[in-house]
């Protein structure tokens, strides 16, 4: 519990520095939205330019803006859109589930497609099957998501002639098409995750599957079903696990591009706009929130270890 | 209800029987191996076959440097001798038109607002431009129509405009067009606080008057012909119910008078029209409704054109090489107003001399860049681009159309520097968002090495470019960028090359051409101006202020259903309310 409590308060510091290094960050960026409205051709006399620095609380002095900002954070107001003149709480409450669905869905395949490969690359005695794991595992680690999801776009249609739906649709109005519409970017974002756990599920079992204990189950007789699944891969899995949440996170960087080539209006390609936009306070809202989900996934990952082999304790 | 049901269904299935399966999982691989290398040869060095070389008409074989030129301005076509042929710029227009049915197409950039007067960003227009109108409109051939005013008058002194405004026309919330609704809309427009980025292209206006409910004065400080163009120019003009700004988020609502109203605008995902049965331009629009799904990704856009997912995108060269010749998609494309340029800051020394200037534009081999940069979809142009009327100078009087390098050295020989000598390297920016603007600057930098001028590329993201050119700073020695639709020609000139222009770096100042752009502003006679507008810009191509590369295509793709679609030399798409669908 202290341990816990701990954790909680270094994970809030963290948090307190993300703020003030994402308002530093997005202001030192060269161009603020007044030059992003103007763009190369608009005229803005000076005036004008003030009236729109004034709009948007720009003409503070920047202590006064990142105060305001946070005690408006701490009061759940994440403030609004420069673009949209929308809430930003509501916009990234509406883009968050897009995201989670997808990066979620991506571990879950990865998690999938990489442990069942390498559990089988670990066990099996077939060459051929071990190069198979090879090849899938080297691929993945070397082809890019966002490339992957072009071709998988441009296969899809010229060879199959299909595509999902063109409008989203959130999971809780239609599952089904929803599912449809995630299909190829989470094949687009597992690959990548899977080889990653493939060849973290393979070595680490193979370095159980070697230890003492493993041989005593052997040599009681237990089933194979029951010494690989029970025995060794519970033992394996923490190396993995580790890696599975370390690469969410990145997850979530790759999930940037990939909601923008598919046109799936979430988190990522939010940010990213928001960016290019120099939208302030949406930038400033979703790098807090994918900071927190960062921390959080830390957090449970270390909770996890505890779960997964009782010898851990945290004290 | 029913519109947002079937906004759902445009998933594309296409039953597959096993044996055509069978067929399609054995080319699969070989697919996939196709599917790499097309993307991985996006950037391919191989130009792509220019469609205008293939179709262009032999109509004017003899014309001294042929090259395809504008499709908008047929009437223009006729008093100008030079402009050649007509690059196809309408979809087929068989048959008679049918009502109904509901486009489905791509946007390629999410639009930045739905806000018809504070925003530069041609996203915006795009989106706002089925939805709001304007006192004035363009045709097919850039002539100024009436639209919401069915006639005008100008006063002896050219001071004051007087609209008459169309009886009877109805706001998509039902309310009836009255001049206070004009009045209020282009006050919003002229108010500093709106900061409208567009403002001048309603030039010196002092007031807005309301004569009675059908009649409004726009007053004048000096003569300003461009005015009515201006008008229909659409991005400072709008017309909205009066006190809608204060009422409604016009960044992502809108209430205008146009052929289609917003149904809804996600930001990031999609735009929604329905047609306005209450439009007062009958029997238009023929679609019962138009959803634009917000696709950046070109493969998705191209993706969705073969699949038949979409009736309608917009495509760069390269994409449109991909897909023509598949079945049901037409290709569309003609000059637009587009210049692809490169600004000098001549208060930079090495860029001081008008010398030195000239024999670095002379070392250009602009149709090499051409079918390297825009992959053949280009035509070469002055400052004002091709295309566009009478107003820029015709194909054969531009200088420039092939290299001179012996010269180009003697130039600068003559400037002091032999070889390049003495002169600090150039400094060329630019930013990937436009990748013709970083292809010119690579060809920029190869050229200028053959006469032994040095020079770097520097890329920039779009925001910190935006920023770097910025008045007043000007922070750059050279700049590629490109200038678009302007409603008059002044637009193009007077504020980079008048010594009092505000978007001139440096400072450029010839005392020729200050005379010359202000007796142009002064003159109602067209074809005088037409004679100055011309005589400005052999000038300019002599001075070097700017270099002027080529006026790009605007392609878009079609699928087989969308007929009657009509190209603008604006570059806007505002003309599929006369388009229909059929199937």
């Amino acid at each position: 519990m202290r341990y816990f409590i701990r954790r909680l308060l270094s994970t809030l510091l963290v948090l307190a520095g993300v703020s003030v290094l994402i308002f530093v960050l997005v202001r030192l960026l060269p161009g603020n939205i007044v030059d992003i409205i103007a763009g190369t051709e608009g005229e803005l006399s000076h005036a004008q330019r003030l009236a729109v620095l004034q709009e948007f609380g720009l003409n503070q002095p920047l202590p006064v803006q990142y105060g305001l900002w946070v005690w408006n954070l701490l009061h759940g107001n994440f403030g609004y859109s420069y673009r949209t003149d929308q809430p930003v709480a509501g916009l990234l409450l509406s883009r968050l589930p897009i995201t989670i669905e997808l990066a979620l869905l991506s571990v879950v395949a990865s998690a999938l497609i990489g442990m069942i490969l390498g559990i089988v690359a670990s066990v099996s005695s077939s060459g051929k099957v071990k190069v198979v794991a090879q090849i899938v595992g080297l691929l993945g680690l070397s082809i890019p998501s966002f490339w992957l999801a072009v071709v998988l776009i441009i296969f899809a249609s010229f060879t199959f002639h299909w595509l999902p739906p063109l409008i989203f649709v959130q999971i809780w109005q239609n599952p089904w098409l929803n599912l449809q519409q995630m299909f190829l970017p989470v094949l687009s974002l597992a690959l990548g995750l899977a080889a990653v756990v493939l060849r973290m599920t393979r070595s680490s079992m193979l370095e159980v599957l070697g230890e003492d204990y493993v041989k005593v189950a052997w040599a009681k007789g237990l089933p194979r079903r029951v010494v690989v699944l029970r025995h060794a891969l519970r033992n394996a899995l923490i190396p993995v696990v580790t890696v599975l949440g370390l690469q969410t996170g990145y997850l979530l960087g790759g999930v940037v591009i990939t909601e923008q080539i598919f046109g799936l209006p979430g988190l990522g390609w939010t940010l990213l706009n928001g960016v290019y936009q120099r939208d302030y306070p949406v930038v400033e809202g979703s790098v807090m929130l994918f900071s927190v989900t960062f921390a959080v996934i830390n957090l449970v990952v270390d909770l996890l270890y505890t779960a997964l082999d009782p010898r851990i304790r945290y004290e | 209800m029913s519109d947002r049901e079937d906004f759902r269904r445009v998933s594309v299935h296409r039953e597959l029987s096993r044996r055509s399966f069978l067929q399609l999982g054995a080319s699969g691989l070989a697919m996939a191996g196709a599917a790499i290398i097309v993307a991985a040869c996006g950037q391919s060095a191989t130009p792509a076959p220019s469609q205008v070389a293939q179709s262009a008409p032999t109509t004017a074989p003899g014309a001294a440097p042929t090259v395809a030129a504008t499709a908008a301005p047929t009437a223009a076509a006729a008093s100008n001798p030079t402009a050649v042929t007509t690059s196809k710029a309408t979809t087929a227009t068989t048959g008679k038109p049918t009502p109904g049915g509901t486009l489905y197409a791509a946007a390629e950039v999410d639009p930045v607002s739905l806000d018809p007067h504070t925003q530069s960003n041609f996203s915006a227009l795009q989106a706002y431009d089925h939805i709001y109108e304007s006192l004035t409109a363009y045709d097919e051939k850039m002539n100024v129509i009436p639209s919401l005013a069915t006639k005008w008058d100008i006063s002896e002194d050219g001071k004051t405009y007087t609209f008459h405004l169309r009886p009877n026309v109805k706001f998509h919330n039902g309310q009836t067009l009255s001049a206070n609704d004009v009045k209020y809309s282009i006050d919003r427009v002229l108010n500093p606080k709106t900061a409208s980025p567009w403002k001048s292209w309603l030039g010196p206006m002092e007031a807005v008057k309301v004569v009675d409910p059908l009649t409004v004065q726009m007053v004048m400080g000096t003569p300003f012909p461009p005015l009515l163009s201006g008008l229909a120019g659409n991005r400072a003009s709008g017309i909205m119910p009066a006190g809608l700004a204060e009422k409604l988020n016009l960044k992502i609502k809108a209430i205008g008078t146009g052929p289609f109203k917003l149904i809804e605008y996600v930001p990031l995902d999609h735009i929604s029209y329905q047609k306005f049965t209450d439009y007062w331009n009958q029997p238009y629009p023929y679609m019962g409704g138009m959803v634009f799904k917000i696709l950046q990704e070109e493969s998705a856009r191209l993706a969705g054109l073969k699949a038949g997912q979409i009736e309608y995108a917009e495509l760069s060269a390269q994409g449109a090489a991909q897909i023509k010749g598949a079945a049901g998609i037409s290709i569309l494309e003609s000059p637009y107003a587009w210049v692809d340029l490169t600004e000098n800051n001549l208060s930079v020394p090495a860029l001081k001399d008008a010398r030195v200037r000239r024999a670095l534009r002379m070392t250009i081999d602009i149709k090499s860049m051409i079918q390297k940069a825009a992959f053949g979809a280009a035509v070469p142009s002055g400052p004002v681009p091709a295309g566009y009327g009478q107003w820029p100078l015709p194909q054969n009087e531009l200088p420039y159309l092939t290299p001179d390098l012996a010269g180009a050295k003697k130039l600068l020989a003559e400037a002091g520097h032999p070889n390049g000598q003495g002169l600090a390297p150039i400094v060329i920016k630019c930013s990937p968002q436009y990748p013709d603007f970083v292809s010119n600057a690579e060809i920029m930098k190869a050229s200028f090495a053959q006469i032994g001028v040095q020079s770097t590329v520097q890329q920039e993201e779009w925001g910190t470019f935006v920023k770097d050119s910025a008045p007043p700073g000007f922070n750059y020695q050279q700049s590629n960028t490109a200038d678009t639709f302007r409603p008059d020609p002044d637009g193009f000139l007077y504020p980079y090359f008048h010594s009092k222009g505000n978007l001139n770096p440096g400072n450029y100042s010839n005392p020729k051409v200050d005379s010359l752009l202000d007796q142009a502003r002064t003159i109602s006679d067209q074809s005088q101006r037409v004679t100055l507008y011309h005589d400005i810009q052999k000038i300019l191509l002599q001075d070097c202020p700017t270099f002027f590369w080529y006026t790009k295509y605007n392609i878009e793709a079609t699928g087989g259903k969308l007929h009657g679609y009509a190209q603008s030399f604006t570059g806007r798409r505002y003309l599929l309310y006369k388009a229909w669908l059929t199937g």
